[in-house]
C-alpha cells in the first residue's frame, strides 16, 4: 500500500481514512493497550536506538489466555476462536510508517497550536533542519523529497511560533528535524590577547602552515627571524603576507612575528595572510566584516589536484598520435 | 683580461684595433654622448655597422641552425638581423645612463655642497650631484648599472644618518690627521655602495685625492693579467694592465688637484725621468702601457703617503670587499694558490685599512660589502660580527666556530681594528623624503601621505632602500 498524494492536504487525508479502515479491523482494543513487546508496532519503544527500530515477529496468541480476559463471559461458555495481531499504526502497512506517523503528528500539533501568536520566519532563531539525507537515514524509510518538504513547511510553521509561548510538545517535536551540528550556532571562540600584549593566529594554505603573533607597534614584521624584504624576494607576496592589515590601515599599527613552514613561497605568503587577519581578529573583532571583503577569513581549500590515470598531468591529455 | 676603459663608454665599440681605440674613445666618448647618452639612435645607426662589417666580411648574419618555411621551399632564410659585434652586448650592459629626459626636473632639490653631507641638520634632505662631480663619479665607475639612476631627470641621492655619520668620521680623522678606516656592512640593498659615491662626492668636492676600486673581483678572480714581482720575498704579484686601467681613472678624475701637487723624490725605477718637484700628473702620465704601470703606481703611492709633504686628504675606496678577503683565483709558478694579499695593488688597499699605511694629512680608507656578489669569506664575516658588538659594548663578542677549518688568519688580523659602519634601512622620515623626491620626478603616481610610506617602508623590509625601489618604481601595476 502506498500513499499517493499529489498534495498536502491529499496526503493527510489518504493518512486519515487508512487510519479508519485499520481501526475498523481490531479485534480489541485490549490487546493494543497491552504494553508488552509486541513489536508489531511501528512505534520505536525506546526511541532512535536502531535496535528497537527492528521489526519483530508478535509472540504466538494465547486463545485460552484471550478467553479469559473477555469479560462477561461465562466460564467454559464462549471461547476465543479467532485472533490476529494488529499493528499499533495505522500506517503500518505504508511504505514510510514511521515518517506518516510523524507527519500525522506534527499536523495535530500545527492544528492544536495554530492560533497562538507568530513571528517572521527571518527572526525566529537560525535553525539547519536535518537534509532529507540524513532524515531518510535516521527513519530508515525512503522517504520522498517533495513529502519531506511538507513535512518541512510544517516544521517551519510551528518553529515560528513565538518563542516565549512555545510549548514544550512543539519543542519536542521540532528537535527530532534539528540538524545535529548547528553551523550558525558554532560562535567562534575569539584567539585571546595574552599578557604580553599578543594575540596568536594559525593560517594555512596549500602546504603551508603560519602560525602568526601579533602586537602592537609600529609596523616590523619577521616572519622565521627575517625581515620581511629577506624572506620574500616577491614584492606580491611581501603584498599578500601583510595583506590583512593592508587592506585594514593597520599596517603601521602592528608588529608581526611568524613562523611559517611547508610549501613553496605563495602557499607560505597566503598562510600568513590568513594567520595574521586572524590575529588581527582578536584583537579588533569589529574589523571581521573588513578583513572578508579583503578576501583574509575564508581558507582557500584548492590543493594540488591529482594525477589522473591516461593522463599526462591532472588534465593534460597525451599527445596524439596518429598510429 | 678586462677590456681597458671601454666597457663603460657609451660609445659603440669598433671590432678592430679595439684596445687602441678605446682608450681615445673612451673619455672623449663621454662629452660626446653627453647630448644624449640614453638615445637607442646608435645602436640603430647603420652607417657605424656597415662600416664594421666592410671591414670583417667574415660571418654577417648569426650562425646556426636555419629555420626552413615549407616543404618544397628550400634555402630560405629567415634574416634574423645582424648579431651585435663583439663586446656590443656586454657594453649595453654596463651602460651608465644618468639622465631621462621624461622625468621631471625636481626644482627643490639643490646641488650637493661641500658642507652638505657632515651636517646633521641635511638628514633625509635629497640633493642632487653636480655636474663636475657627476663625470669624476663616472671616470671612477662609481655609478653602477644597476642602480636606477636611468630613471630621474638627475642624479641626486638622499642624505641619511649613515651618510652624516659616515662623513663626520671622515672629516674628523682629517681634523686629526689621521685615517678613518671603515667597513660599510649591512643587508643587500641597504645602499652600501652608494653610500662609496656619497664619500667620494664629498671627497670631490672638497678636493681630495680619491681612489676608487669599483669593483674588487676583478682583482681576485683571475682575469686581469699577472705577473711576479722581482725582488720579493715572500713573492708578491702586480695587476698591471689593471693599475694602468685604475692610474687613467684617477688621473682624469683627480685631474685638478693631481696638478696642483708635486713630487718629492725621484723615481729612477720609472721608464720616464719624472724630475723631483714635477706635478703628481706628470708622474701618472709616464705610464702608457701596461708594462712598468705597477712601477709608476707605486712611485705615485709613494708620493702620495710621502710623510711631511704638502698632500690633500686622501680617499681610497674599494666595492665588494669579501672578494679581497679570501684566497684568489691565480696561482703560483708552483701552481698553488695564490693568497689575495699577496697580489700586490691589493696588499696596498689592506694595509691602508689595517691602519700601517699613514696619509700625511690623514684621509679615509673605506670598503663595502657586497650581499649579491660575493664569495664566501668567513674570517671577514666573523671579524665584522665582532666589530659591530666591540662597537655596541655588547658583553658577547662572537666566537670562531672550533670546528670549522676555513677561517683566515690574515683576514682576521687585517680587520682587527677597523670600525664598522651597518647600514641599515632608512627611517620613516627619510622615507618620505626620498618618495616625495620620486613623486615630484613624476615617477611615483600616487600621493606621498602617511599611509603611502608606511605601506612601501613595511613591504621593503624596514626602509631598506632597494627594496622600497622595487617595491614602489620599478613593479608594474595593471
Amino acid at each position: 500500500m502506498t500513499l499517493q498524494a499529489s498534495s498536502r492536504h491529499g496526503l493527510s487525508s489518504a493518512l486519515r481514512s487508512l487510519e479508519h479502515r485499520l481501526q475498523s479491523l481490531r479485534v480489541n482494543g485490549s490487546i493494543t493497550t497491552v504494553k508488552s513487546r509486541r513489536c508489531l508496532s511501528t512505534e520505536p519503544t525506546s526511541s532512535s536506538t536502531p535496535e528497537s527500530a527492528l521489526v519483530r515477529a508478535a509472540p504466538e496468541i494465547d486463545l485460552d489466555a484471550l478467553s479469559r480476559r473477555i469479560p462477561k463471559v461465562p466460564p467454559g461458555g464462549l471461547k476465543v476462536q479467532y485472533a490476529r495481531p494488529v499493528p499499533l499504526s495505522p500506517s503500518y502497512f505504508a511504505r514510510t510508517a514511521r515518517f506518516n506517523d510523524k507527519y500525522l503528528a506534527l499536523e495535530k500539533l500545527l492544528k492544536t497550536y495554530e492560533n497562538l501568536p507568530i513571528i517572521p520566519y527571518s527572526e525566529t532563531e537560525r535553525t539547519v533542519w536535518k537534509s532529507l539525507n540524513d532524515f531518510r537515514r535516521n527513519v530508515g524509510e525512503p522517504v520522498k523529497a517533495s513529502e519531506y518538504v511538507k513535512c518541512l513547511e510544517i516544521i517551519k510553521r510551528l518553529h515560528q511560533i513565538h518563542p516565549k509561548l512555545k510549548p514544550q510538545a512543539v519543542k519536542d517535536a521540532l528537535s527530532d528535524f534539528v540538524r545535529s551540528v548547528q553551523a550558525f550556532q558554532s560562535n567562534l571562540t575569539a584567539a585571546p590577547i595574552d599578557k604580553f600584549g599578543r594575540a596568536i593566529g594559525n593560517g594555512r594554505r596549500k602546504a603551508s602552515t603560519a602560525r602568526a603573533f601579533l602586537v602592537e607597534g609600529n609596523g616590523e614584521v619577521l616572519i622565521n627571524g627575517k625581515t620581511l624584504a629577506e624572506y620574500f624576494g616577491r614584492v606580491h607576496d611581501r603584498e599578500s603576507a601583510v595583506w590583512a592589515l593592508h587592506a585594514t590601515g593597520r599596517l603601521d599599527k602592528y608588529n608581526v612575528w611568524a613562523t611559517v613552514e611547508g610549501g613553496g613561497t605563495t602557499g607560505q605568503a597566503e598562510a600568513l595572510t590568513l594567520a595574521i587577519s586572524k590575529a588581527l581578529m582578536a584583537h579588533e573583532p569589529a574589523l571581521k566584516p573588513a578583513l572578508r571583503r579583503a578576501g583574509c577569513v575564508t581558507r582557500d581549500p584548492r590543493r594540488v589536484e591529482r594525477k589522473k590515470h591516461g593522463r599526462v598531468k591532472a588534465r593534460k591529455g597525451p599527445t596524439w598520435v596518429k598510429r | 683580461m678586462s677590456a681597458p676603459n671601454s666597457l663603460r663608454c657609451l660609445a659603440r665599440p669598433s671590432t678592430s684595433n679595439a684596445v687602441s681605440a678605446s682608450l681615445s674613445l673612451s673619455f672623449s666618448g663621454l662629452r660626446i654622448g653627453a647630448a644624449a647618452p640614453f638615445s637607442t639612435t646608435s645602436a640603430r645607426d647603420s652607417s657605424i655597422a656597415k662600416k664594421s662589417v666592410n671591414r670583417e666580411p667574415a660571418a654577417p648574419y648569426r650562425a646556426g641552425k636555419k629555420l626552413k618555411i615549407g616543404k618544397f621551399k628550400k634555402n630560405k632564410v629567415v634574416e634574423r638581423g645582424k648579431a651585435p659585434l663583439p663586446g656590443e652586448r656586454k657594453a649595453y650592459r654596463k651602460k651608465i645612463v644618468l639622465t631621462n629626459d621624461n622625468a621631471l626636473p625636481v626644482k627643490w632639490v639643490q646641488e650637493m655642497g661641500p658642507n652638505h653631507l657632515q651636517d646633521v641638520n641635511n638628514v633625509g634632505k635629497v640633493v642632487s650631484l653636480p655636474d663636475a662631480v657627476q663625470d669624476q663619479l663616472r671616470i671612477s665607475e662609481a655609478f653602477q648599472p644597476s642602480q636606477s639612476w636611468k630613471m630621474f631627470r638627475k642624479p641626486s641621492t638622499l642624505i641619511r644618518e649613515e651618510t652624516v655619520q659616515m662623513v663626520s668620521k671622515m672629516e674628523k680623522a682629517v681634523g686629526n690627521k689621521k685615517t678613518a678606516r671603515l667597513v660599510l656592512a649591512g643587508d643587500k640593498l641597504t645602499g652600501k655602495s652608494l653610500l662609496l659615491l656619497q664619500a667620494q662626492a664629498h671627497a670631490y668636492l672638497n678636493g681630495w685625492i680619491v681612489i676608487h676600486v669599483p669593483d674588487a673581483q676583478e682583482l681576485t678572480t683571475a682575469c686581469t693579467e699577472y705577473a711576479p714581482i722581482p725582488d720579493t720575498n715572500p713573492v708578491q704579484y702586480m695587476q698591471q694592465n689593471y693599475v694602468l686601467k685604475l692610474l687613467q681613472s684617477i688621473k682624469k678624475a683627480n685631474e685638478k688637484v693631481l696638478s696642483k701637487i708635486f713630487t718629492v723624490s725621484s723615481h729612477p725605477e720609472l721608464p720616464q725621468n719624472i724630475p723631483v718637484n714635477s706635478p703628481l700628473l706628470a708622474l701618472i702620465n709616464a705610464a702608457k702601457e701596461a708594462e712598468g704601470a705597477w712601477s709608476v703606481f707605486h712611485a705615485l703611492w709613494q708620493e702620495l703617503t710621502a710623510q711631511n709633504a704638502n698632500r690633500p686628504p686622501i680617499l681610497f675606496t674599494l666595492d665588494g670587499l669579501a672578494h679581497i678577503m679570501r684566497i684568489s683565483d691565480y696561482r703560483s709558478p708552483a701552481f698553488e694558490l695564490i693568497h689575495s694579499h699577496d697580489l700586490s695593488f691589493v696588499r696596498t688597499f689592506v694595509e691602508a685599512l689595517q691602519g700601517k699605511t699613514n696619509f700625511p694629512n690623514g684621509g679615509a680608507v673605506i670598503a663595502a660589502t657586497s650581499r649579491s656578489n660575493a664569495p664566501r669569506a668567513p674570517s671577514m664575516e666573523l671579524a665584522i660580527s665582532q666589530r659591530i658588538a666591540e662597537q655596541e659594548k655588547n658583553p658577547e663578542v662572537p666566537k670562531s666556530d672550533p670546528y670549522f677549518k676555513g677561517y683566515d688568519e690574515r683576514v682576521e688580523s687585517s680587520l682587527k681594528t677597523v670600525e664598522v659602519l651597518k647600514v641599515k634601512g632608512v627611517s620613516r622620515p627619510e622615507a618620505r623624503s626620498v618618495m616625495e623626491y620620486w613623486a615630484a620626478s613624476g615617477l611615483l603616481r600616487a600621493t606621498v601621505d602617511e599611509h603611502q610610506v608606511t605601506e612601501k617602508w613595511v613591504l621593503s623590509g624596514g626602509g631598506v632602500l632597494g627594496e622600497m625601489e622595487r617595491a614602489a618604481l620599478l613593479t608594474m601595476r595593471i
